[in-house]
């Protein structure tokens, strides 16, 4: 394949990556929204069901600008429906967050059902002593200590999408998914227990 | 045309539909996804299957709401209820769109699938050696997610996939495994499964 074309299914496929990554990335918000009761994230969720109708466009033209061969459309089809999948998905997680925006309490059933299922959300304070204290999230090597995401920071009342060269503070709260079983040691990491009691 | 039966009320709790529902819709998402990546017939029909099986748990969600809505205000809290349950029902539809470009011999451009790696972060597929330290474990004895923050979400075995396999299963040589999670736990996972690395490490 020659490398002009080469390149031009790379950007197809980059566009396709950050396609399918921010809808589910919507769908783990949503999803804390509703657990913490949290319009920020909820509107969060609804900024990037824009930023994700945006990016289909891009992606389908990106697809139909790429000059294949008749032979090749099949193949071409199975890409455009992929996007319009992702974009469905980001539709249904926009759903999920407008529960919250309506601004009544959600039922207590959904709460307990996001705790219990087999990914969950943890929603955990960085204590002074945590050792993720002034590292970044690249230094903090979060998930690969405790199989968990981070999907969100909370700091002064605000919420940030983590960068990787973003520096963990006093006060951050970590909004994070992963299995059950990692959620403890977020815990412990983020607030490990002080020594002394007073 | 679709065989629509009739679905029987049962008392069954919200809390229990739901929990099924999003954990099946949120499962079916990364098999058809994988389905379409690896161009993988059998496991696509699995997830067609899983589309029909979460059909069937919204409609039961809906009577059940219903009935459990005693006044005004017990409505409402309820319609956000309904509203999540229809969500996971579009991301089972969603996830059965991708498997039906499969089964419909659509497929994914195949350059697609050379750079899939950059696609698939949380998801691998990979065979079991008979040289690896999994053969003969069950599952629950790797304690995969609080070692490595993973989960093994489908096996292939005699020509049949086992969607989300039972804690008690076996592993056995020959055995095609796809599992989700860190990518630093895949990796390792990987190399467990190959054989490259012998010994399992808290």
């Amino acid at each position: 394949m020659p490398r002009k074309r080469k390149l031009r299914f790379e950007e197809i496929v980059e566009r396709f990556a950050e396609l399918k990554d921010t809808s589910e990335l919507m769908i783990d918000l949503a999803y804390s929204s509703l657990l913490l009761n949290n319009k920020e994230l909820a509107e969060e969720v609804q900024r990037l069901e824009e930023y994700v109708d945006k990016l289909h466009t891009e992606f389908e033209l990106l697809v139909l600008s790429s000059g294949f061969k008749k032979e090749e459309a099949k193949g071409f089809l199975g890409l455009i429906r992929l996007g319009v999948v992702a974009e469905k998905i980001a539709d249904a997680a926009a759903e999920i967050a407008e529960v919250v925006l309506r601004g009544i309490e959600p039922h207590l059933v959904l709460k307990l059902t996001i705790e219990e299922a087999e990914e969950t959300i943890l929603y955990t304070p960085v204590a002074e002593n945590s050792p993720l204290l002034n590292k970044t999230l690249r230094e903090a090597r979060i998930p690969e200590e405790t199989g968990m995401w981070v999907l969100a920071i909370k700091r002064e009342g605000k919420c940030i999408r983590p960068k990787p060269d973003l520096k963990i503070q006093v006060g951050d709260v970590l909004i994070a998914s992963g299995y059950a079983e990692g959620a403890e040691d977020l815990k412990k990491l983020a607030a490990p227990q002080f020594s002394s009691v007073i | 045309m679709p065989n629509f039966e009739k679905i029987e009320y049962k008392p069954i709790s919200v809390r229990e539909l739901l929990l099924e529902m999003k954990n099946l819709s949120e499962l079916m998402i990364d098999l058809a996804y994988s389905a379409a990546l690896f161009n993988d017939k059998e496991l696509a029909e699995e997830v067609l299957e899983l589309e029909k099986r979460v059909d069937t748990l919204a409609y039961l969600l809906d009577m059940v709401t219903m009935v459990a809505a005693r006044d005004a205000e017990d409505a409402e809290a309820l319609v956000g209820v309904s509203t999540v349950a229809s969500a996971t029902d579009k991301i089972s539809d969603a996830a059965a769109d991708i498997a039906a470009i499969v089964t419909q011999n659509i497929g994914v451009h195949p350059i697609v699938s050379e750079i899939f790696e950059r696609l698939l972060k949380r998801l691998i597929k990979v065979k079991v050696n008979e040289t690896s330290a999994l053969v003969g474990k069950r599952i629950s004895e790797l304690k995969l997610a609080p070692r490595m923050g993973i989960n093994i979400i489908a096996i292939f075995r005699n020509k049949d996939w086992k969607i989300n396999p039972d804690e008690n299963e076996q592993i056995s040589a020959e055995d095609v495994l796809i599992a989700r999670g860190t990518p630093s736990g895949l990796k390792e996972f990987k190399e467990l499964c190959e054989g490259k690395k012998e010994t399992l490490e808290d």
